[in-house]
């Protein structure tokens, strides 16, 4: 498996640069922020550390979204017969093959975690304490192991161009659902209330919603992992589609 | 040079490397800010100890890095792979030992502290909010993870392998634990867990801190050992600086009885949480010496 995992990242440095790239300057545009904010003392109330959090929020989604584009990438290399016979050949076979690909793709995960962490603590360190955004970062992370989970397996079926349209389908739903509920759903919480940034956050961290926000991160790990085997199972039925 | 000799030698460099940073940077903060830094309530000082503590966590981690590139030794026994194969139950132990270990102390602190309080007046019914916070806390371990490593890459991953090669299995870990709890001493003379106003000041807490260590060190090394992989010992570590009795009373307690465990002096609340922590080191202790099955078949 190092092995494998090694070839990974050779074969993909320049995104895996990319990613670190990115997270870094999402990292330092958070601290610089944090500076220029005038630190601890801007924020008088929760209402200006909720506003604070979802800039953070922003700028952490992009952190882990942006690298996301480029997952296609780590399978366009590898979709050609010669490949999948070579991987198949190897002692881990077909299954270490795409396990690989599972393990860098956390790996990667975990590292821009880990930039946005620290970034996350200095900026948490000027504020004063008032504002951090670590639970954040943990559900995004967890997002897009989710999003990885759901486009893996397409991406193996069916070759990387059309895993990377059901993924686009899949974020559309959901952020159409999202829109409709917006749009139609009771939310006079938010139109109401004198700071909608303030009240969604208590939207978030209120009833029910808590619940299923921390069952989100457990139900992405499982995704991933149950991805994996189903992905493992479809390798060598999409090898058969692939070009010579 | 002897194996044993050169094992002494990376060991001491190791432990220079990681003792030295909390021995100079504790007492230069204490001067600075003019007080104990862990008792502050300055929220300056207070920003300070916590990027303290997370980058104080990475500092066994260098230094195993350091010692590894010093005295060229190399990576090859490194406990960086993951080895899940055949091993996912020491994984899931990790976690739910340190969880099962929380609910005991839990029960013990209401049992010991808030006898006069009915079960019903301490513990709030677990409707979908409170587990939802609890699964969001304990999710929130994993951002935990990295400074968990740090420690743990240093003192599981580099300490134990080594005193393990140069004395038995059992003093191994007593020696550890109290290697361990000492690079904490800097932390807790400056009022790390459990303040500055107790009796016997700061050796009670320096001893008590060695205690916990020797006792957390036998069940991490044992999952260091039984998986090859220094990943479970991390994951266990952070769930354990993650939820802690405070944090899991203010979810779980009524707001009396969390105000209560809360008001608790440091040093009396650690016991229950020293006494379920022994019990676990002992377990540990015994599965770590007993033999594989097919060690005995060989």
């Amino acid at each position: 498996m190092p092995g494998l995992l090694y070839k990974n990242f050779r074969i993909n440095r320049s995104s895996f640069v990319f990613s670190l790239i990115t997270a870094g300057l999402c990292g330092i545009t958070a601290v610089l922020l944090a500076v220029f904010m005038g630190g601890g003392d801007s924020i008088k109330d929760s209402s200006g550390a909720g506003s604070v959090s979802l800039v953070f929020g922003l700028l952490y989604y992009l952190a882990f979204m942006l690298p996301a584009m480029t997952t296609s990438m780590l399978f366009e290399a590898d979709e050609n017969k010669t490949c999948c016979a070579f991987a198949m050949s190897v002692p881990q076979g077909g299954k270490g093959h795409v396990e690989s690909k599972y393990w860098y793709i956390l790996t990667d995960n975990l590292v821009v975690l880990f930039v946005l962490f620290i970034s996350d603590t200095a900026a948490s360190c000027i504020f004063g304490g008032k504002v951090s955004s670590s639970l954040t970062l943990v559900l995004l992370f967890c997002w897009r192991l989710l999003l990885n989970a759901v486009e893996i397996p397409f991406i193996i079926r069916f070759g990387s161009q059309k895993g990377i349209a059901i993924k686009g389908a899949v974020v559309g739903l959901i952020f159409l659902a999202a829109g409709i509920y917006f749009l139609f759903g009771d939310i006079s919480w938010l139109i109401n209330a004198d700071d909608p940034a303030a009240a969604f956050i208590e939207w978030l961290s209120g009833g029910d919603v808590i619940f299923w926000a921390g069952l989100f991160p457990f139900f992405s790990a499982a995704a991933y992992r149950v991805s994996c085997i189903i992905s493992v199972k479809l390798f060598r039925k999409g090898a058969e589609n692939y070009e010579q | 040079m002897s194996n044993k000799k050169l094992t002494i030698k990376r060991l001491g460099i190791f432990l220079g490397i990681s003792f030295v940073p909390f021995c100079i940077i504790i007492p230069v903060m204490w001067a600075c800010f003019g007080e104990p830094i862990y008792t502050s309530t300055d929220p300056g000082v207070m920003t300070a100890v916590y990027a303290l503590g997370v980058s104080g966590m990475m500092i066994p981690s260098a230094a195993n890095l350091i010692t590894r590139l010093v005295t060229k030794e190399g990576f090859g026994n490194s406990y960086l792979g993951v080895n899940l194969k055949g091993r996912t139950g020491w994984w899931i132990a990790s976690a739910a030992v340190k969880l099962a270990e929380n609910a005991i102390i839990m029960v013990l602190m209401w049992a010991l502290f808030l006898g006069g309080m009915s079960f019903s007046d301490t513990f709030v019914s677990p409707g979908m909010p409170v587990w939802g916070l609890f699964l969001l806390q304990l999710a929130g371990s994993l951002i935990l993870f990295f400074p968990a490593f740090g420690e743990e890459w240093g003192w599981r991953g580099y300490m134990m392998p080594k005193l393990m090669e140069i004395m038995p299995k059992p003093a191994a870990i007593i020696t550890g634990g109290i290697i361990w709890g000492l690079w904490h001493a800097p932390l807790t003379v400056a009022g790390h867990n459990f303040g500055t106003d107790y009796p016997g000041y700061p050796f009670v807490g320096i001893g008590l801190m060695c205690l916990m260590c020797v006792a957390m060190n036998a069940f991490l090394t044992l999952l260091t050992e039984k998986t090859k992989s220094i990943y479970p010992a991390a994951f266990c570590h952070s769930v354990n600086n993650n939820l802690s009795t405070g944090v899991l009373a203010s979810i779980f307690c009524t707001e009396t009885a969390a105000a209560k465990i809360a008001g608790l002096p440091p040093v009396t609340s650690f016991l229950p949480y020293l006494a379920i922590m022994a019990v676990t080191a002992a377990v540990s202790m015994i599965l770590l010496l007993k033999k594989p099955k097919n060690a005995e078949t060989e």
